[in-house]
């Protein structure tokens, strides 16, 4: 006979001004197998866990159930609670009286019998609970940080200097990510390359990252502390260790007229480039696609201005397999194009411009030399419309999220505009300011009161050509709506903030959740923030939402923190709380009958396959096994297999229909 | 019928099989399944319109395997049935030869899944006209009708699990019916116990059941109960465009995602 023991918690007036937890707690003790029962005012305190405790080794009880809040709250507090008294903590079970009966019922003799039903659920449950124990897995302490953008160099700066191996992945041929593409940084207006490079060049000669530029993740298998990952490295048709980055072969190329992509449009590259001069690596690539010698199979001038001979045009690309414990991730965002707005000609204006093609133009290393002059014809504005939210809080643009950069940098852009053309003007169609974060609405009212950029409040509805000027329709809603029309030179769209190319195949590659926009998914909006719900993957930066760079760089180092904290130890420690395929003597083994239809339901990867063979070697039945070290113990597969070959510890069928049974 | 005869005496010659598995002449025009293992009872098989039981369920039979390599005289539920257990992992891509017989008889050897799922291509058969026209029926009537329908059939029902025995697709070793820790489907032949093991049994076919109308012609008390598994798989290729028994590559609605899925919640 099971000797359980129940502990009814008042949780102060939370559960026991609605439920009269004297009663239930008299009542359980009616219930069979129950030898001990009795109700205090915070289970959680102390006082109340040495309750348990004293209960448990003078009771000799071999099941606890505490009747009190959520399990997530307290259950790890109790669990922990009854393993020191000895007993196993797989063996403590928790009815919640708060969450799913006192909040939300009134005081009525119901709610106490619906509180006693609940406590008996749980009795019935842990009179067949079994003692379980933690699940032990070694962990491979080298992190995969996936982005080389500002959030990837600081998580594997942060992760390498706690001298732990990372492996830092970037798809394009340098770091730097779009934080090298900016002109200044607000709020304080700095140079965005001079803070950013030594980060590169540090991120690049640390001993303990290897850098793995113009190099994608093509497949992901295992579980935390034991991921295999795929990694395909793109030809780049040079041989890295031998070339010196000495440029000769940039300056030979005959294509020049290659849309530059680190310029947003606004230069031209040629088709053996670096993206950008202070690149890193500084190695060049050969764009494949426009090179001469790949189209027309003829021209070899690279191959003989290189004093090195690293010209490779017969280089593959290569697949390598790395072993990692931890993954970040920070693979950034991209912008809505501003082809993208009827009302704003589709892109046919070339003076429309976004965000980034004027960080561009207002960068000293920029396709104009720090000068902001016109895509169309070089001409200096002289006024320019700035548009924030330019897709972004629209939901006919399907982006109902505010971009949250969008309103410091149209403030900065506005105000670097003023700084470099005193005499021009500047306006800002907005529809909040939003600049909460330290020195950022002063920013904003520098701005607005030294620089005499003119704010208003209001949505821009068209702009269309006239006289080679472009005119901006909109209204001034803090006049009443009053239709305003400005004569603009240039318009500069502060486009949407979304994820970026590739986001969403990548989740699935690698099993974490997205949101409804596409933006990988965190573990808990406020409690874990930098966690997905895949363990052992991280967060970092605008992949999970839009991000300036202070919150980027800050929670890099959260991510960095967090798999710093795993590697520290030898070994992982999981819940028990895993499925498991039933074995039966032989000659059934189990009662698996290996279909494996359970294998493609699983949405962990957690389920392989198991053989028996006889004596001779020869196969007698093959079925389904589950890495425990893969299961997060969701129980598909045990509602998919249609022989109940599996079930899961700690919520084993025969557990879930006595709770069932016991109503 | 004579091709049949020949090529089955052929290949247990041969020894290219151990076991023809095929129908002879049963009582009163009855075809029964038989298990030809030597050459000389090759003449016990028979083939004509009467022969319409699906002998897929032996193939996965621990006493059948035993014989060796089998051979099975396909109609083309047979041979849904195969694709369905080659996806399901139950037999091996190349461990059956399927004996196609056409209309006029003559034979077409299928050594492989790859040949079957090319050979079905063709014609993929299905649900007869009697039984589609039965399944309109019931898709016309109200909720309530048909619910009164069902009850009514099931009261019949003896729980002797013929349909369970027939049914190729019910290879498990240990049914959810015989589970009883915790017994979650009451024994008895009660009202209550009969819908919940066909409607159990409904479900565990959905998007699995090859629709040979096997389980209802097993049925000593005639309950149409093919037309309630049918509908379930019906539903799923309805909704999710797979079909059971089509390929050979396992391919479960009810167990899967696909990227593409038209439902976004799953994401």
């Amino acid at each position: 006979m099971s000797r359980i023991g129940v502990f009814v918690c008042h949780c102060g007036e939370n559960i026991g001004s609605t439920v009269d937890c004297q009663e239930v707690a008299a009542r359980c003790k009616q219930m069979p197998g129950v030898v001990h029962s009795e109700d205090y005012k915070y289970m959680c305190s102390d006082p109340g866990q040495s309750m348990i405790k004293q209960a448990i080794e003078e009771q000799g009880l071999d099941g606890v159930v505490v009747a009190a809040c959520s399990p997530r709250m307290h259950e790890p507090t109790f669990r922990r609670a009854v393993s020191e008294a000895g007993l196993n903590p797989y063996l403590c079970e928790m009815a919640n009286l708060r969450e799913h009966c006192s909040w939300v019922h009134e005081e009525t003799d119901s709610t106490t019998d619906k509180a006693t039903d609940l406590v008996h659920l749980q009795v019935e449950k842990v009179k067949r609970n079994k003692p379980l124990q933690p699940i032990q897995v070694p962990i491979t302490k080298t992190a995969l940080v996936i982005g080389g953008g500002v959030a990837g160099i600081q998580a594997a700066l942060d992760i390498a200097d706690s001298d732990r191996k990372v492996i830092l992945l970037e798809r394009s041929p340098s770091l730097g990510g779009h934080m090298a593409q900016l002109s200044e940084t607000f709020p304080t207006l700095d140079c965005s390359q001079c803070i950013l490079t030594p980060k590169m060049v540090e991120a690049a000669r640390h001993p303990n990252i290897t850098l793995m530029t113009y190099s994608e993740l093509e497949h992901l298998e295992g579980f935390i502390g034991n991921f295999k990952a795929t990694i395909r490295k793109r030809a780049r048709k040079i041989d890295e260790k031998l070339c010196t980055g000495c440029g000769l072969c940039l300056q030979k190329c005959p294509t020049r007229k290659i849309s530059d992509g680190f310029n947003e449009g606004l230069g031209m590259r040629r088709a053996i480039y670096v993206p950008f001069p202070q690149a890193v690596p500084n190695t060049p690539v050969i764009d494949i696609q426009n090179c001469s010698h790949f189209r027309k199979k003829k021209c070899d001038r690279c191959v003989k201005a290189c004093p090195t001979d690293a010209i490779r045009f017969e280089q593959q690309d290569e697949w390598i397999t790395v072993d990692v414990g931890a993954i970040v991730l920070a693979t950034g965002f991209k912008i809505m194009r501003s082809d993208q707005f009827p009302e704003y000609g589709y892109g046919a204006y070339p003076d429309i411009i976004d965000g980034l093609q004027f960080e561009r133009l207002a960068s000293a290393s920029g396709p104009t030399q720090g000068v902001i002059k016109r895509p169309s014809d070089g001409k200096e504005p002289e006024t320019i419309v700035f548009l924030a939210c330019a897709g972004s809080r629209d939901a006919a643009k399907g982006v109902k999220y505010c971009s949250k950069i969008c309103c410091m940098y149209t403030a900065k852009h506005a105000m670097l505009y003023k700084h470099k053309a005193p005499h021009g003007k500047a306006y800002v169609f907005y529809m909040d300011i939003r600049a909460a974060g330290k020195n950022y609405d002063e920013f904003v009212r520098r701005a607005i009161e030294e620089d005499g950029v003119k704010y208003i409040r209001g949505r821009v509805s068209r702009i269309y050509e006239e006289d080679g000027k472009l005119i901006v329709k909109g209204a001034d809603t803090l006049l009443g709506g009053r239709p305003v029309e400005i004569k603009a030179d240039m318009v500069v769209l502060a486009t949407a903030v979304q994820p970026n190319d590739g986001q969403i195949d990548l989740a699935r590659k690698i099993h974490v959740g997205c949101d409804e926009y596409g933006f990988f998914a965190e573990a808990h909006p406020k409690l874990r923030p930098v966690e997905t719900n895949t363990a052992g993957i991280y967060l970092a930066g605008a992949c999970q939402s839009p991000r300036d760079i202070p919150e980027t760089v800050a929670q890099a180092g959260g991510a960095a923190a967090k798999v710093v904290a795993l590697f520290s130890r030898d070994r992982l420690t999981r819940e028990p709380l895993v499925a498991e395929v039933n074995r039966r003597p032989s000659p059934i083994y189990s009662d698996c009958v290996g279909c494996f239809l359970c294998e493609t339901a699983c949405p962990y990867q957690a389920i392989g396959q198991e053989t028996v063979t006889d004596r001779d070697g020869k196969l007698y039945k093959t079925m389904a096994k589950i890495n425990p070290g893969l299961c997060q113990g969701c129980g598909t597969c045990v509602a998919t297999c249609r022989t109940k070959a599996i079930d899961l510890h700690g919520y084993s069928n025969e557990q879930i229909y006595a709770e069932i049974m016991s109503l | 019928m004579e091709a049949l005869r020949t090529k089955a005496k052929e290949l247990l010659a041969q020894g290219e099989v151990q076991v023809v598995i095929g129908y002879e002449a049963g009582t009163a025009g009855v075809r029964r399944p038989c298990f030809v293992r030597t050459a000389e009872s090759a003449i016990r098989l028979v083939w004509d319109t009467n022969c319409i039981g699906n002998l897929a369920g032996y193939l996965t039979r621990p006493e059948i395997k035993r014989f060796g390599k089998p051979a099975i005289v396909a109609n083309n539920a047979v041979l849904r049935s195969l694709l369905q257990l080659v996806a399901e992992r139950q037999l091996q891509q190349d461990a059956v030869l399927a004996l196609a017989v056409a209309q006029d008889g003559v034979v077409t050897e299928l050594p492989t899944a790859q040949a079957v799922e090319d050979y079905l291509a063709i014609s993929p058969g299905g649900l007869s006209a009697a039984d589609r026209e039965k399944m309109e029926h019931l898709a016309q009537l109200s909720r309530e009708e048909r619910w009164t329908f069902w009850q009514r059939e099931l009261e019949r029902c003896i729980k002797c699990y013929a349909c369970r025995s027939s049914c190729p697709m019910c290879y498990c070793g240990h049914c959810t019916m015989d589970c009883n820790r915790p017994q979650w489907v009451s024994v008895p032949s009660h009202a209550l116990g009969n819908l919940e093991y066909h409607t159990v049994r409904a479900m565990h076919l959905a998007g699995r059941c090859v629709q040979c109308g096997e389980c209802g012609r097993a049925c000593p008390v005639g309950i149409p109960i093919h037309l309630l598994t049918c509908y379930a798989e019906e539903s799923v290729h309805r909704q999710f465009g797979q079909q059971a028994g089509t390929r050979a590559k396992l391919d479960y609605a009810l167990g899967a995602f696909r990227p593409d899925d038209k439902e976004s919640f799953i994401r």
